[in-house]
Formats: C-alpha cells, structure tokens, sequence
C-alpha cells in the first residue's frame, strides 16, 4: 500500500450552483503507484480539472475516499491539507505561474522557505535543482526575461524541488509552441526515468503519448484506462 | 518562511510599484507630517511664552493702579509685611520726551525702586543697571531701552553720554535687551526718588510688584495681598477697585489651558488624517489582493499555509503605512526646523514624537490591513488558481 502514491475510491465531487447540484466526478476510482508516468485525459468539462483538484490536495471529495501517499484527506484541516500539499505534491501549471518579482533562484526556493528551510540551504537546494536543468546561468533571471520554455523548466525545478512523491503537471504544454513543448515533455519523461511519479493532466492526445498509462475521462467518469505495453504497469 | 523574507518582499513590491506605492503612502506622509510640524511649532510657541514669562523673574504678583490715586508707598510698605511675601519693588511710569544729539523722543519713564533690579531681573545688553545702593538713588542716571536706544540713534560710545529727560539731564549707564519682553517700546528707567523729584511729586505709586517665596506661595500671597488691599481701601464691589492684581502663574494657566485644547485640536487632525490614510491603504491592499488572487493560489498550492498568507499581506500594509509615517516624519522634522529658525526657537528632535508618530503608522497599517490580509487568507486555494 505505500507504494500507491494516489489511491481514490468512489469518489464523488459535487458542486451547488444555485439549488441545482452539478456533477463533475460520478464515480471515479483509481490507483496510481510509485513511479508511474500517467496522462489523465479527457474535453473539457470532462472533470479531469476537479481531478486534478482533489489529487493535488487543494479539494476535498463529496464522498469516497481520497488517499494521497498514504493520507486520507477528508479527514484533514486546511494546514494539514496544506502540509501534505507542501510534502507529497509539486505542481506544474498550464500558465507557469512564476511568482511576480522574484527570480528564477527565488521562485524554486519559495516552497522549501514555506516548508521551513533557512533561506541558505533553501537557494543552495534550488540552485542545484535549476542546474540539473539547464538554468545554471538564469538563476537570477525574473519571469520577464525568461523565455516560455525556460519558465516552464523553472516551474519544473519549482514543483521538483521538495523531493515530492508526485509531480502535478496541469497542461505543461499548453501555453508553449510544439518544440519548447516537446523538451518540457522530454523532462517530465526523463524525471520519471529516474523514479519520479508523475500525472500528467491534458486534452491533447498527442501529449498524452507521452505518458506510458492513459485515463481517458469523460462526463466524471473513467471511461477507459490503458497502459503502453512495455511499461506493464497494472 | 521567515518574517524577514516576508519583510524583504513586502518592500521589493512596494519598490517595484513606487508611483502606486507613494499615492497611498500619502495620507500618511501628510498625516504625520503635519502634525509632527504642529507639534513642533506648538512646543517651539510654549518654549518663547516660557522664557518670556521666566525673564520676568520668578513667583511674581504683580498690583497695577487703575487711578492716578490707585497704589500709594503705604500700601506697598504694608504689602511688604504680609506673609509670604520676600521682596516688593515700586514704580511710578510716566511719559516724556527723551533728547540725545539731534533726536528727539517720546518715550515711557519709569521710575524704579532699588528692588526691581533683584525682583524684575532685567537683562542689560551693555553697562549696568540704575545703581541700588540707598546712598544713590538721588542719581541722575538712566537706562534705556533697545527700541529707545535705536530710536535716539545710541551707539556703543553712548553708555556714559547725557541725554535730556524734558529738559532734565541723565546719564546713561546702561541699555536694556529688550528682546525678553521688556516692553517693546521706547522705555526708559530711571530711579524712583529721581522721577519724584522731576515729574510725580505725590506718594502715588503706578505698580508694585511683589515676589512670594516661593512658587506655592503665590497664590496664598495673591489672596492676602487682594485681602489686605480690599480692607485698606473699604472696596466692597470689584468694579470699585483701584487697582488689578495680576498673578503670573494664572497667566501661566491660561497659557497652559490654550496649549491643551490646541494638544487636542493637534491629536484630532492627526487622527482623522491617520483613518483618511489608512483607508487609502485599506483600499489599495484591496486592490492588491484582488490582483494577485492567481499568486495567491500558487502559493497556497506550494506549500503556503493561511497564516503565511496574512503575514505577508499585513506586512506589506504595516511596512507601507511604516514606510509613509517615516517619510512624513522626516519632511515634519524639516518643517519644524524651517520654523524654528523662523520663530527663533531652538529645534530639537522630541523622541516621543517620533515614537508616537512611527507607532500610530504601524498601527495604523495593521488595523486597516487586517481585512485585506484576511480576504487573501481566506481564498480558496481551487477558486484561486482558477481566477482570471
């Protein structure tokens, strides 16, 4: 069991709009282990965002059970959510969302600072995280003087730099053209090569080759789950 | 994340939006600013009434006649005797016309009993004061007033010069300084046994000024000495009295009183301008939050918890607010040493001014930054990132 870093069972997640309840996941349940590399794809509306939401930790299900690297988090507050958010999950967004002012070192090192680490041994930590990816001479480059690649490799360093037992990328893709796209994808793959688990979020299916298992979603439901052959994961 | 990384951050943004940042500093800046100028100059104002009041020598009483026939030499010699009372010095003012050269004068005449040296205290700005020995009071000597000596065209050879008093010869052995409130008129002195000679040959006295023992005995002798008078004279009603009596420390009280109620006109600009700053404040941190809802989420997303979120909103309220009654403490400072020079008064730098200027600053920032900080806080990490 510890080697499930998500484990979701039944789980349902409504949301009230007015005094009509919509749906956005039926009944989902589904495992991912320890070193995986999984695409959840799916239109949308499909309900792979509130997904995302509840395997990122920054929702709580409607009902079922959702079990981040070993944490129920229904049972959990805000700074428990938040502490296990900090420990297990490192997130990659569509938009990079670089934090404003702030260099390429600092936004790398903002998870370890918020995790309690002194500031030196927090920049030392990013430093070598953004070396490992090519921006070992962008350290003090802010997000206006860093190309759309170059930020989303920032974002990676960022979301990979607490050691998390899952890396959350939310279309990494999306806002970038087909090259810079490809080398993003060829770092997630090669993280995953070294052991990372990572879930790829994402309406292109061309992306989603990418990953060695597909969730296919549709209307908050899996409609199908497939893995490539050779990495016989399931 | 440390509350001096937070610090650092909160001033990199307020350095990154400087024009933004000023405008709602201003509230504060001329909050603060203004009132540390008007309490300067409200200190400086008490500081000039102060030293006036102390030139005029200690724990005084002072008893004018309101009629020609109002005081006369008993009344000061009873006086004299009534307990509490250390010294009385007389005088008889008249008015005549000073001759010195050329020039030609109107000018008051006071003439003064030995005693008003000790008791009046007066400051000679060059020679002496008329001689108090008993054996020369008969002298014909006289001091002169700054005012007077400029308008006699004195020079600094003139100590020792005659000038005719309505034809009457004096020597001049001394000038006043007239700039402690000596009168700011052309005044001279001269003995009192010389002015009854020339021009007021009865007993009549103009003013006698009584000094108490001590400061706790000035109102004591005030109420003996408006006793005694009251009895000697048979006044039953006030409108029927010869003479004021004029207590220096009620003077002091009165003066005190208008400092207090202008404290209290100060204090009410300061608060009003304070809350109108800090709405400003409130206002943009709103904004602010607003704007930053998407960095809010990542944040919250990267491991920032709720508290971590209000810190750094607070901070950056407190440190503009800080920053704003520091600007505005300093451009008070410069003002207030604008106005000294001004109002000749020494400038110093109050350290309760700056305390209580920069400690209402930071208040300020957090009372009006706690809503903003707490709307940043209370987003939802989902609704947050998802904010366009």
């Amino acid at each position: 069991m510890s080697d499930l870093v998500v484990d979701l069972a039944n789980v349902r997640r409504e949301y009230q709009t007015g005094d009509i309840p919509t749906v956005a996941l039926a009944d989902v349940t589904l495992q991912i282990s320890r070193g995986e590399f999984v695409a959840i794809v799916g239109p949308s509306g499909s309900g792979k965002s509130t997904l995302m939401n509840l395997i990122g930790c920054l929702d709580r299900p409607s009902s079922g059970s959702v079990r981040i690297a070993g944490n129920d988090i229904s049972s959990l507050d805000d700074n428990e959510l938040t502490a296990l958010r900090s420990k297990a999950i490192g997130f990659v967004f569509q938009q990079f969302q670089l934090l404003p002012l702030s260099s390429a070192l600092e936004n790398v090192a903002t998870p370890l600072l918020y995790q309690g680490l002194r500031p030196k041994e927090a920049n030392r930590r990013a430093a070598a995280m953004l070396s490992r990816l090519g921006l070992g001479d962008r350290l003090d480059f802010d997000r206006g003087r860093l190309s759309g690649g170059q930020q989303q490799r920032v974002a990676i360093s960022r979301a990979l730099v607490t050691n998390p037992d899952l890396v959350l990328a939310d279309e990494p893709t999306g806002a970038l053209d087909s090259t810079s796209g490809a080398a993003v994808l060829e770092v997630l793959k090669e993280m995953n090569s070294e052991g990372r688990t990572i879930v790829l979020i994402t309406h292109d299916l061309e992306v989603a080759a990418a990953a060695n298992r597909r969730i296919y979603i549709r209307d908050g439901l899996i409609e199908r789950d497939e893995a490539n052959a050779i990495a016989g994961a399931r | 994340m440390t509350l001096w990384l937070t610090f650092r951050l909160a001033l990199s943004r307020i350095a990154a939006a400087k024009v933004r940042s000023g405008l709602t500093m201003l509230g504060i800046i001329i909050g603060v600013g203004a009132v540390v100028a008007l309490t300067a100059v409200g200190q400086g104002a008490q500081q000039g009434i102060d030293e006036s009041l102390a030139s005029l020598g200690a724990n005084q009483i002072t008893v004018s006649a309101t009629t020609t026939t109002g005081l006369d030499e008993n009344d000061a010699a009873a006086i004299a005797e009534i307990e509490g009372v250390l010294q009385v010095s007389t005088q008889v003012n008249s008015s005549g016309t000073a001759s010195y050269g050329s020039e030609s004068v109107t000018v008051g005449i006071s003439g003064v009993s030995p005693e008003y040296d000790s008791l009046a205290n007066p400051t000679i700005s060059l020679g002496t004061f008329l001689p108090s020995s008993p054996g020369l009071q008969n002298t014909r000597t006289i001091v002169v007033s700054a005012v007077g000596a400029d308008e006699l065209g004195f020079t600094v050879d003139s100590i020792g010069d005659q000038i005719r008093l309505d034809g009457v010869a004096f020597t001049v052995v001394g000038l006043l300084d007239d700039a402690d409130g000596f009168g700011s008129g052309a005044n001279v002195f001269i003995t009192q046994e010389a002015a009854r000679s020339l021009f007021s040959k009865s007993p009549y006295l103009s003013r006698i000024s009584i000094q108490a023992v001590s400061q706790e005995a000035v109102s004591p002798v005030e109420y003996r000495v408006e006793q005694f008078l009251r009895y000697s004279k048979g006044v039953t009603k006030d409108e029927d009295a010869t003479y004021t009596i004029f207590n220096q420390a009620a003077l002091q009280d009165t003066i005190q009183t208008v400092t207090g109620t202008l404290a209290i006109l100060i204090t009410g600009i300061a608060g009003i301008s304070l809350v109108v700053g800090g709405v400003g404040i409130m206002n943009i941190m709103l904004v602010s939050v607003r704007e930053r809802t998407r960095e809010i989420g990542v944040r919250r997303a990267i491991g920032a918890r709720r508290s971590e979120i209000l810190t750094q909103f607070l901070i950056e309220a407190v440190v503009l607010s800080l920053l704003g009654g520091l600007i505005g403490l300093v451009i008070g400072q410069l003002a207030s040493y604008g106005f000294s020079i001004l109002g000749g008064w020494d400038f110093f730098i109050d350290p309760t001014t700056v305390f209580v200027a920069l400690g209402f600053s930071a208040l300020v920032g957090i009372v009006f930054g706690v809503w903003p900080a707490r709307t940043a806080s209370q987003l939802q990490p989902v609704e947050a990132l998802r904010f366009e």
